[in-house]
């Protein structure tokens, strides 16, 4: 955990983190001055009944407790600062680690998401408390023992003996918090998943009248982490009864064993005020550092769990490109086999080449492994076997960076950013108006974007939700021809678009790629029949391979697809 | 660059309303209310343990006065041993006191996360549209907690202050009135301290927690999108973004905690003052012979101070804690207050229903904009109804009325002939099963997924629901078949897998009104046909509508209606509305028209 603080903790913070408890050491020195100077007034001002003295040691009271507070608050507000900065850093860290994760097995959204904004708050909370409290109150305790031994040492004992069994009892209940407070996070995560869930799928929850199934379902998560967060708590709750406990009687211990000894005159009352002062000072302390050894216990969970994001950052980034960034536009696949899982494969001994230029359709049944072919042709994942080229290079050999301005893709899910229509078009590569509106217009997208209040600037809601199914496939392909990348791929971009719209898309693309090389996944016919070549995929295996002419001629799946959709003709009107 | 900035919508959305505090108080009471037994006890515990304390603190002094100076050591015994039990008692006490208010607290924090939920459940879909996920879930998260530490730390505190206040201050008066006013002293000055600084960090505080739903809101958006962040390599902008709003929320909180962590500091500063008067007071009392005081008294008195001003100046000094979480308070209530759906008053169960689909002159916007204009349909029960026409036409919309998700503007939209607005929205939508553009998949097992559809469905309707949906032909190659649990947005089916999967939740339902919106676009035609087949099976005197853009889904419909710019422009069956030459048979014959 230290280490992860250290990790995020930067120049000014830096000194802000150690300076802090520094200046706080001030502050409790002026704090532990105060008994002191109060038994010298008692024991020494009251006795030869010398106002002078009383009234000089009052005045240097006076000027311990306003030097303490300028130390205090100087020091509570470097640590707040200390404690931003660290939060600020390590959140940002975490996003930056979840980003470019690779990872299929990697964590959730939700978890990932409540990792980055709860359990960081936690560790800022934690350091927060740490830099004003872990010295504070540490040393109000040490100084409160070493004082009080000075002072009276006859009484010393009594702390020597109650010390070391808090010690132990404060060790045996963490040990016993930690993992109960592992649960309570993993509860929040439950609870911020459904929650994530039922905002993003409220439209289906309408449909289908799941209000009260989804309510029940919350109800059974929420109550659960209210039982966990109830025991976590309670874990600690018998702390500070236990320790008010001990030092009390410590408090009483003094008074009869020392009152005995004062009687018979080894020590004097000042002595025994004194001392029963500084207990009280060091239980107050006590109870302090239990509290922040409660949130040290919270932390760690947090700690755990943010080591666990930052755990994914790939140790070497791919091994380092060797390759420059090819000319050509070629696509290579030579005996690619895949799986999302080590057992099944999902692409299975496929061998395909594009030539510099070509345009590729491809098709295949419902889960037959598309996608995942342009998973792979974009780095999404490395461990294939098999070789995958992009311009004769292979694209282990290049930088991640590199394929991505290489390849664009407009995937099948449109996903949408909120924020404006400029923006979101502009996403992988900035454009000019002019270049906006030309995208925009081979994805027929500019007529409904002129209509828009605003127009360019018309704002975007979460996931696009203002916009129709087939407006979104529309701004999605636009983002993908802003770049002008080499290599263009449609995962079946068009699904939701009517067939006239669609027809001009793939017109005008046509034009504006010509020998460029061009991938375009689809259910529609129409949209591959003229492609230099079309390559039909089954269950992960090719199973066909050809121009449209010839696939008809070749394969039966193909067949029918031209026959269902196309009337069984190819050349017109049904 | 500036491309991509975002827009905090949310803050311009919503006043920064630092409103009125006593009502949030108020309904923060109205939830302990419920738990007034556990707190009535806490209450009395509470006046035993400080009781004790106030009485164990006497007796510190009076064990100097009375019997160390004056040599009495059996009595000095006997006393101490009482004192002892008497923190035993105490400290037993203690603990009980605290585990209730763990539980209430933490009773409370779910009981409201509840309503906040239950109350979400029912909102709109307006609100959907326009709110940010992420915020909302900041708001059940990180503002929950934070009325959940206040209420925590608060109560056993102001109990334990408003029980010292008067049982110390009376002991104490009747000790030492001077003394007693200068231990006054402390909380008093840290009571108007405390409130001057309240005033400016309420403010602050309504900043800093919209400041961390912001950047919950990118948190979220941005790891649910990281694949396209990967993809165009955008992720230094998406970090740029992100890091400003993080040096945002840095900045609010930095100017409210430190704020408030200058509290602590004062707090010392005025306690150890009041010690300084105290000893200086007392001493000097002493020595000049007034007011009758004793080293023992001002022994007991700095004790009190430590204990008495104590849990007041706790108090004082939650004063920030607290008003951080009024300030939570009101945007986790502000999300109860949020009007739900509801349905008209006189509206009607209705169980069952022929399937007569009437839309009467319906014109709708969702905004401003109009998006449906004066839109006529009927459909007849049998009948499969398709709607085509170009996208952002309004198909989609004209389903969403159908189920009643939007409120009307104008016209009517009939079931039977009975206006759908009249009928119990949840019978309505039992009623008329969507499955949508974009349906969406839970993270359970695809057995309960499909289950969603009717939640009585036998294990083996569900499996018959799936082989009419073609899905089961995947899902038995799954390594856990039904059981396979997805994973989030189920991310690791593809496409077309996904759209299976919710037709045959569609199909399970059983409704006499089936829509299905571009429910089979991503699924490639062989398949789509054998579902297609299933559905026709299924929809015998069911009434049926599908929106499809691949016209091959559509041709054997009894009806198409053709929907343009909010309009419908053409209504006919596919020979009639091909020999019409109109514009489907445009749309119709655009397909053939690029090929080579
Ligand atoms: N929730 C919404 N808020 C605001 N505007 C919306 C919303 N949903 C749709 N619109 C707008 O309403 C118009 C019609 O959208 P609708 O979804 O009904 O079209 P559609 O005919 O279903 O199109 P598609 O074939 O692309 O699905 C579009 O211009 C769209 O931008
Ligand atoms: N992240 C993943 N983890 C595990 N399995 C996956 C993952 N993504 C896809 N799969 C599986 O891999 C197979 C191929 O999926 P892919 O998305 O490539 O299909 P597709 O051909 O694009 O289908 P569609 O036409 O439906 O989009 C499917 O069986 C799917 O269930
Ligand atoms: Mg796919
Ligand atoms: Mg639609």
């Amino acid at each position: 955990m230290f280490r992860i603080v250290m990790q995020h903790i930067h120049h000014g913070a830096r000194w802000c983190f150690f300076l802090a408890p520094l200046i706080m050491l001030g502050e409790v020195f002026c704090d532990l001055q105060q008994p002191t100077l109060m038994s010298q007034i008692i024991d020494n001002g009251l006795a030869k009944g010398d106002l002078g003295y009383v009234i000089q040691h009052a005045t240097w009271m006076l000027a311990f407790a306003l030097v303490g507070v300028l130390f205090g608050a100087s020091s509570g507000v470097l640590g707040n600062y200390a404690s931003l900065k660290m939060g600020e850093a390590l959140r940002s860290h975490l996003l930056q680690v979840a980003l470019i994760d690779r990872n299929p097995a990697g964590l959730e959204p939700a978890t990932l998401i409540t990792r980055i904004t709860n359990d960081v708050i936690q560790m800022q909370n934690l350091v927060m408390m740490v830099t004003r409290g872990l010295v504070r109150s540490p040393m109000l305790l040490l100084g409160g023992i070493v004082m009080s031994a000075i002072v009276c040492p006859d009484l010393a004992p009594i702390l020597f003996i109650i010390m070391p069994l808090l010690v132990i009892f404060l060790l045996i209940v963490v040990r016993r918090s930690v993992p109960r407070y592992t649960r309570m996070q993993r509860a929040v995560d439950t609870v911020n998943r459904v929650m994530r869930e039922n905002l993003q799928g409220a439209k289906t929850i309408k449909a289908y009248v799941l209000e009260n199934h989804q309510r029940h379902q919350f109800n059974q998560e929420n109550s659960h982490l209210r039982q966990s967060s109830q025991s976590a708590a309670m874990a600690t709750v018998i702390l500070s009864p236990v320790i008010q406990l001990m030092l009390n009687l410590g408090v009483v211990i003094a008074l009869s064993y020392g009152g005995s000894l004062a009687i018979s005159k080894t020590i004097s009352d000042g002595q025994i005020i004194a001392f029963v002062n500084y207990m009280i000072q060091i239980t107050t302390a006590m109870v302090q550092t239990v509290n922040i050894i409660t949130s040290f216990s919270r932390a760690i969970t947090s700690a755990n769990r943010v080591q666990a994001v930052l755990d994914e950052e790939p140790a070497e980034q791919r091994s380092t490109p060797t390759a420059q960034r090819p000319t050509g536009s070629s696509i290579d696949f030579d005996n690619v086999t895949f799986g999302y899982q080590q057992s099944k494969p999902i692409l299975n001994q496929l061998n395909f080449h594009v030539a510099d230029g070509q345009w590729l359709g491809i098709v295949g049944a419902t889960g037959s492994g598309k996608s995942s072919i342009i998973k792979l042709l974009t780095a999404s994942f490395d461990q294939y076997q098999g070789t995958i080229r992009i311009g004769g290079t292979d694209i282990k050999q290049l930088d991640l960076p590199v394929i991505h301005s290489k390849v664009a893709v407009a995937l099948q899910d449109s996903l949408l950013f909120s924020g404006t229509v400029r923006g979101n078009l502009t996403y992988g590569a900035p454009g000019t108006a002019a270049q906006l509106a030309q995208a925009a217009t081979i994805a027929d997208a500019d007529k409904f974007i002129d209509r828009l209040p605003g127009r360019y600037d018309a704002a975007v809601e979460q996931n696009g939700k203002n916009f129709s199914g087939g407006q979104r496939q529309r701004l999605n392909i636009s983002r993908a021809i802003i770049p002008d990348a080499d290599i263009l791929v449609l995962d079946d971009a068009t699904s939701a678009v009517d067939q006239e719209t669609n027809a001009r898309i793939k017109s005008r693309l046509e034009q504006a790629r010509a020998q460029r090389t061009t991938v375009i996944i689809s259910q529609r016919v129409t949209n591959v029949m003229a492609c230099d070549q079309i390559i039909v995929l089954a269950d992960g295996k090719l199973v066909a391979q050809g121009t449209h002419a010839e696939l008809v001629q070749r394969s039966d799946f193909y067949r029918q697809l031209v026959h269902t959709q196309l009337g069984g003709g190819n050349n017109g009107h049904a | 660059m500036d491309m991509h900035k975002r827009v905090p919508r949310n803050i311009h959305r919503e006043k920064v309303s630092l409103g009125d505090w006593r009502q949030t108080v108020a309904r923060i009471w109205h939830y302990l209310a419920t738990r007034r037994r556990q707190l009535a006890i806490v209450f009395l515990l509470t006046i035993v343990t400080t009781v004790v304390t106030i009485v164990g603190n006497r007796l510190n002094g009076v064990v100097v006065d009375s019997y160390i100076s004056k040599n009495k050591l059996r009595m000095l015994l006997i006393v101490c041993a009482s004192m002892a039990g008497m923190y035993l008692i105490s400290s037993v006490f203690t603990y009980f006191q605290n585990s209730i208010i763990i539980k209430v607290a933490q009773d409370t924090s779910a009981h409201i996360r509840r309503d906040v939920f239950a109350n979400l459940q029912r909102l709109p879909m307006r609100y959907f549209d326009t709110h940010d996920n992420g915020d909302v879930m900041s708001r059940l998260t990180n503002d929950v907690d934070n009325i959940n530490t206040a209420l925590m730390q608060t109560f056993v505190q102001l109990f334990t202050g408003i029980i010292s206040v008067i049982g110390m201050g009376l002991a104490m008066l009747l000790l030492s009135p001077l003394l007693t006013a200068i231990t006054l002293l402390s909380p008093i000055a840290t009571y108007f301290f405390s409130r001057r600084i309240a005033k400016v960090t309420q403010k602050v505080f309504m900043t800093q927690q919209q400041a961390l739903g912001n950047l919950n809101t990118q948190i979220e958006e941005s790891v649910s999108g990281k694949q396209l962040v990967q993809l165009f390599d955008h992720s230094e902008q998406t970090m740029a973004d992100f890091n400003r709003t993080n040096a945002e929320y840095t900045k609010a909180a930095f100017r409210a905690q430190s704020f408030s962590s200058v509290i602590g500091p004062f707090n010392n500063m005025t306690n150890n003052l009041a010690y300084v008067l105290i000893t200086a007071a007392g001493a000097i009392s002493i020595l000049t012979g007034h007011g009758g005081i004793t080293v023992g008294i001002i022994f007991t008195f700095l004790i009190y101070l430590r204990n008495f001003t104590g849990p007041i100046n706790n108090v004082l000094n939650l004063i920030n804690t607290l008003q951080l979480s009024l300030v939570s308070a009101q945007r986790v209530f502000s999300l109860i207050d949020e009007q739900p759906e509801k349905d008209v008053p006189g509206a009607v169960h209705v169980t069952q229903t022929a399937g007569n689909v009437t839309f009467d002159h319906v014109s709708f916007a969702y905004e401003t904009r109009p998006i449906l204009r004066d839109v006529n349909l009927t459909a007849k029960q049998g009948e499969v109804v398709a709607l085509v026409g170009p996208t952002g036409a309004g198909k989609t919309t004209i389903m969403n009325l159908l189920t009643n998700l939007y409120p009307l503007q104008q016209g009517k939209v009939l079931l039977d002939g009975r206006d759908v607005t009249t009928i119990k929205r949840q019978d309505l939508r039992k009623l008329v099963t969507v499955v949508q553009q974009e349906s969406f998949l839970f993270s359970m097992s695809i057995r309960e997924n499909i289950r969603l559809g009717r939640l009585d469905a036998t294990d083996d309707e569900v499996v018959v629901a799936a082989k009419r949906a073609n899905a089961d032909f995947f899902i038995s190659q799954l390594p856990d078949g039904y059981e396979t649990v997805l994973s989030e947005n189920a991310s690791s089916l593809s496409q077309g897998q996904r759209q299976l999967l919710s037709i045959a939740r569609a199909f399970i339902t059983g409704a006499p009104v089936l829509v299905l919106d571009e429910a089979t676009a991503a699924i490639d035609s062989n398949t789509e046909a054998d579902v297609q087949t299933a559905m026709t099976a299924l929809m015998v005197d069911k009434t049926s509508f599908v929106i499809a853009h691949r016209l091959s889904t559509i041709q054997r419909a009894n009806q198409i209606l053709v929907i343009n710019d909010g309009q419908v422009i053409e209504k006919g069956t596919h020979a009639s509305l091909l020999a019409k030459q109109g514009f489907y048979a445009g749309l119709y014959n655009s397909q053939f028209d690029t090929q080579k």
